[in-house]
């Protein structure tokens, strides 16, 4: 473990200089296709958020706790993506029975998360970077505010060039990986300001 | 069975309906992946391998499984197939595996592989469904590839690790970092598109 | 609402779900069991490869050439490597060095002279930087840059170095190349240490 690693600089660094989405990719799929709205994507960028944040901690826990002592690591993304996926399912049912409200904003976006691969994903560099509990916790808040920021900036920006004639090629997805491109450029912007050690 | 049939069905996945560039489905995991054409090629054998062989054995199971516990199942399968494809590169290309780090992973998340669970292999039969997976994997595996090839040209001024530019090509860093690869996707949807279109 | 048997409902969707996953779990277990002792295998040749390289020797070919290379020239002596050159006498020095990187730690092995004074080359361990990027720090000519370097160690602008003590940066990377300029220079400091101590 890496005492210089602090817990601030990687949320912060998780944010900006470490976007998952733009630096690494991931959680593309339902980036691309709920952006064209600000208000679903505002839903789904706070369930990111929170299932993000929750599940690094629990995969954490699992992993250093269960999966080490038995040498199990290998089977590390069987035991990640079910832990992901039953704690969606449980949150969707705790959501559902408690408040209508939040789960007419939450919780139909809950089963699209199972399978955004950003979550796996903070999960999975987690245990390649060697984070501490703490640290993971943050790493997986960070990503998650990192995305909600992504997918909200792009919603904005789509909403903006709606109107806007595109090369017919382009309308769709096209543009909306050059925008995503250009937003990536914009974050890199941020490294050197942040240190992510 | 018709043989046009499953002509038919090995062919769609390569153009009409291809995985990447009109379903755009399956970006996540790969796009990291493109700076190099070697690591995108063991990447994309993996998804290939991974794509085909779950279809098969979800198309198997198809019957068995109550709808309930669908998702979970296919889960249970991809997971199980990424598994094998990372402990193979762990003892055979050890190299190779730590480059491409947790990626090999995110082959799980890829929606290419549960979408043609989703949408193909649970209403087919196996022999078609193998196919499909298969031509899936390729039509996503020879986009990959081109993205790559220019992005590690441009980028590094090397195929293959091997330098084709010589010294007076100053490499295009962008290339090789994170806005390059959103930049090459749009250009080739725009090309193959534009195609399309006429 | 009709009324699904208990069974049907809620025990068959379990029960399937769990053979599924005692086989699934066979599987992967059967197979990593059978290819446990070569990636164990891999890890020790890395290593190995990894002291060779930095003690400057030429890798051979094949696996079973390497174990016995190590053998012959290398004697580990506590967390020390100490790498003989032909004539039988000491030609390097080597430890591990472990430090922050941009993503994680950066581990790696520094060689240096018998008088401590300066490397005799680097390699790397385990790095997770940027693919393309930072990850340039594996690259061959970054690396070779080091042999016969003395300490403390200066960055430059990537093609700029020549004075000695100077290395090239990689252009894109400043903080990779700090991160790594760091720890070269805390392995430099280790030699020192040595040196003074008495190896």
């Amino acid at each position: 473990m890496n005492a210089d690693m602090m817990p601030a600089a990687i949320f912060f660094g998780a944010i900006f200089t470490g976007n998952i989405l733009l630096s690494n990719y991931l959680g593309m799929c339902s980036f691309l296709s709920v952006s064209k709205e600000i208000k679903t994507s505002t839903g789904l960028g706070a369930a990111v958020i929170f299932v993000m944040a929750v599940t690094t901690l629990l995969n954490w826990i699992v992993y250093h706790y269960l999966l080490i002592p038995l040498h199990l690591e290998y089977l590390r993304f069987i035991v990640f993506i079910v832990v992901i996926a039953a704690f969606v399912q449980l949150v969707e049912m705790i959501i559902e029975r408690v408040s209508e409200g939040l789960y007419a904003a939450l919780g139909i976006f809950l089963p699209l998360i199972t399978v955004n691969c950003a979550i796996l994903g903070v999960s999975l560099f987690m245990v390649i970077r060697n984070y501490s509990l703490v640290s993971s916790f943050f790493y997986g808040l960070g990503s998650g505010v990192g995305w909600f920021l992504a997918i909200l900036a792009m919603a904005g920006i789509r909403k903006k060039i709606a109107g806007a004639s595109i090369p017919k090629g382009l309308e769709g997805p096209g543009i909306t990986l050059i925008i995503a491109g250009m937003m990536a450029l914009a974050f890199m912007g941020f490294s050197g300001m942040i240190n992510i050690s | 069975m018709a043989s046009g049939k499953i002509v038919k069905t090995f062919i769609t996945p390569l153009g009409k309906e291809n995985p990447v560039f009109v379903q755009i489905l399956g970006i996540c995991s790969t796009l990291a992946v493109t700076n190099k054409l070697e690591n995108t090629i063991v990447m994309t054998l993996g998804v290939i391998f991974t794509t085909t062989l779950s279809s098969f054995t979800f198309s198997i199971l198809r019957k068995v499984i109550p709808a309930r516990i669908r998702m979970m199942v296919e889960t249970l399968i991809i997971a199980t197939f990424v598994i094998i494809v990372d402990i193979v590169l762990k003892a055979y290309m050890p190299d190779i595996w730590q480059q491409l780090g947790p990626y090999v992973g995110l082959i799980i998340t890829n929606c290419i592989v549960m979408g043609r669970m989703e949408a193909f292999a649970a209403s087919n039969p196996p022999g078609l469904s193998l196919i499909d997976g298969l031509s899936s994997g390729i039509g996503y595996a020879y986009v990959l590839i081109i993205i790559a090839f220019f992005r590690e040209l441009l980028g590094s001024g090397t195929i293959w690790g091997f330098s084709v530019f010589g010294d007076w090509w100053s490499n295009w860093a962008i290339m090789i970092m994170p806005p390059g690869a959103f930049f090459m996707l749009a250009i080739f949807i725009w090309i193959v598109k534009g195609r399309m279109a006429e | 609402m009709k009324k699904v048997g208990f069974f049907a409902e809620r025990v068959k969707p379990v029960i399937i779900m769990a053979a599924l996953t005692i086989i699934c779990i066979a599987i992967v277990s059967g197979i990593h069991l059978s290819t446990q002792d070569l990636v164990i295998a891999n890890e020790g040749l890395f290593l190995k490869k990894a002291v060779l390289y930095a003690g400057g020797i030429k890798l051979p070919e094949t696996n079973a050439e390497i174990n016995e290379l190590y053998e012959e020239r290398v004697a580990e002596r506590g967390d020390i490597f100490e790498i003989s050159g032909l004539s039988g006498d000491i030609a390097a020095y080597a430890f591990i060095i472990v430090g922050p990187g941009l993503w994680g730690e950066i581990e790696a092995v520094t060689a240096f002279t018998p008088d401590l004074a300066s490397f005799v080359g680097v390699e790397f361990v385990k790095q997770n930087e940027t693919p393309g990027l930072g990850a340039r720090i594996t690259e061959p000519w970054f690396k070779e840059q080091m042999r016969g370097k003395p300490f403390p160690l200066r960055m430059v602008p990537e093609g700029t170095a020549g004075a000695s003590g100077e290395i090239d940066a990689i252009t894109g990377a400043s903080r990779t190349s700090a991160y790594v300029l760091q720890i070269f220079n805390s392995a430099g400091e280790k030699a020192e240490k040595l040196r003074k101590e008495g190896i």
